[in-house]
């Protein structure tokens, strides 16, 4: 398992991975030092009482769809890997366990996820500081908060993009399908909060945050079990 | 022009077979299910510029650019698997003629997602028994405007879709340059300049909303428009002509 994820770690090198992972929370944080940057009074008088409160809350309306758009990109980039060479059946020839493959994946997936998440709240903080909002008041729950319990709250969806990169040799379907959630996510805010689409924004706000992100990682092993079990008992050419 | 036609017709038939139709069905059907719940400022029944632009917002603001690079990222799909491009290119055809038909084929799925949401405009609006006349020039002189504001986008994902093998790649940068979109409408400072927002500034009926940079002239919009489109649609083909493959 460990030689495994060794050999994804490598092979995930050049394909602009981690460029992504990289640019998805600098372009959430450049975002909202332009909200905030070109109309810094009006802002600071808005959030008088709680500035870090409101940078975050801002940032937050972006993060889900961040999410969901990143981790559709990490899934189909990283299964395009093998697609593209047809190195599917050279990889699942050697002596591993497809069960081993499939789990190194989703290893790999989440943990560049689980970066991206944590530069997101260093950058955060950094533009935080850089407005001089104070150090001594940082919220440090809400920072960690912002990206990791949005992304506990979008596993479902990272499981089924997982299931989908890795069965179809065409990327454009999953990749429409993550693409298609990513755009139209945050006009179903007001739908019932049932619909996992709107669990990663309810896992930031309202009462019930943390089970909204339980629910969402229930779900998502849901979701992991047919789609290692089909990646285990699926046809390769 | 007669090879530029058959390689066209040749899109189209590496077209089929890939549901490219459900994508162009997506945004209107988004739109229909919008314009069902509208309500007018005032509370109770929208007319339609009201209900115009209540359904255009998703559908202009991030499914029009979003498309553009989708439907590009398709139309090169064929060729990046299995050296699709060496075989496509040994062919005796210019390259110019391959890459203005990918385009073309871009611009003609764009107008059929525009088709059908002037459609599903005025679907919605006789369901929710908004009476005739139909404004038939406002809808079809938004919808072209915004279809034009559009070609520029289809140019850049071209351009990179052609040289990027992977699918998630050009998609990656189009919607990362998309989502600005939301904050990027509201300032009148920097929305008339951003090439990704414009097909929702061009949507938007002139005079209606009196915020942000939605009472643009339709003029400074062209040239916007046209500056980046011919910068884009030619580096695109500049690079195309000299690609190894």
């Amino acid at each position: 398992m460990g030689r495994i994820l060794a050999a994804d770690w490598l092979k995930i090198r050049g394909k602009g991975l981690w460029l992504l992972i990289l640019v998805g929370p600098l372009g959430l944080t450049a975002m909202q030092a332009l909200n905030f940057g070109l109309r810094f009074d009006y802002m600071k008088r808005r959030y008088a009482g709680d500035l870090w409160g409101g940078l975050l809350d801002n940032t937050a309306l972006f993060v889900p769809m961040a999410l969901f758009l990143g981790g559709t990109l990490v899934c189909s980039l990283m299964a395009n890997i093998e697609h593209q060479t047809s190195a599917w059946k050279q990889l699942l020839a050697l002596p591993v366990s497809r069960i081993a493959v499939f789990a190194s994946k989703l290893m790999l997936c989440l943990l560049l996820l689980a970066v991206s998440c944590l530069l997101l709240s260093g950058f955060v903080t950094a533009l935080g500081l850089l407005f001089g909002f104070g150090a001594s008041a940082i919220p440090v729950y809400g920072i960690l908060r912002i990206g990791f319990l949005s992304c506990a709250a979008v596993m479902p969806f990272i499981a089924l993009q997982l299931w989908l990169s890795l069965a179809f040799r065409n990327q454009a379907m999953p990749v429409s399908i993550g693409v298609i959630c990513a755009i139209v996510s945050p006009f179903t805010a007001t739908l019932s909060e049932w619909l996992p689409i709107n669990w990663p924004y309810l896992a930031w706000t309202g009462p019930h945050r943390l089970y909204f992100a339980g629910a969402g990682l229930a779900l998502a092993l849901l979701v992991l079990l047919p789609g290692a079990a089909h990646f285990a008992r699926k046809d390769v050419n | 022009m007669k090879m530029f036609l058959r390689i066209l017709s040749a899109e189209r038939l590496k077209l089929s077979g890939s549901y490219i139709w459900l994508l162009v069905l997506a945004s209107p059907a988004a739109a229909v299910l919008i314009g069902l719940y509208a309500s007018s400022p005032a509370g109770g029944k929208p007319d339609w510029t009201i209900l115009l632009s209540v359904m255009s917002t998703l559908h202009a603001l991030l499914f029009l650019p979003v498309l553009s690079g989708l439907y590009t990222a398709m139309l090169c799909r064929h060729e990046h698997l299995d050296g699709g491009w060496k075989a496509l290119l040994a062919l005796p055809v210019s390259r110019t003629a391959v890459y203005l038909a990918k385009f073309t084929m871009a611009a003609v799925l764009l107008a059929a997602t525009q088709a059908l949401f002037i459609a599903a405009v005025i679907g919605t609006g006789l369901i929710r028994g908004i009476g005739t006349p139909v404004p038939w020039g406002l809808f079809l002189g938004t919808c072209a405007a915004s279809w034009t504001a559009c070609l520029p986008l289809a140019a850049l994902q071209l351009a990179v879709s052609q040289a990027w093998s992977s699918f998630a790649a050009p998609l990656a940068l189009n919607v990362s340059f998309t989502l600005p979109n939301v904050l990027i409408a509201n300032s009148a400072t920097y929305g008339p300049y951003y090439p990704w927002v414009q097909p929702m500034l061009a949507m938007i009926p002139h005079g209606q909303a009196d915020y942000g940079a939605f009472n643009l002239p339709l003029e400074s919009l062209l040239i916007v428009v046209l500056g980046s489109f011919a910068l884009f649609l030619a580096a695109g083909l500049l690079s195309f002509r000299r690609k190894a493959v």
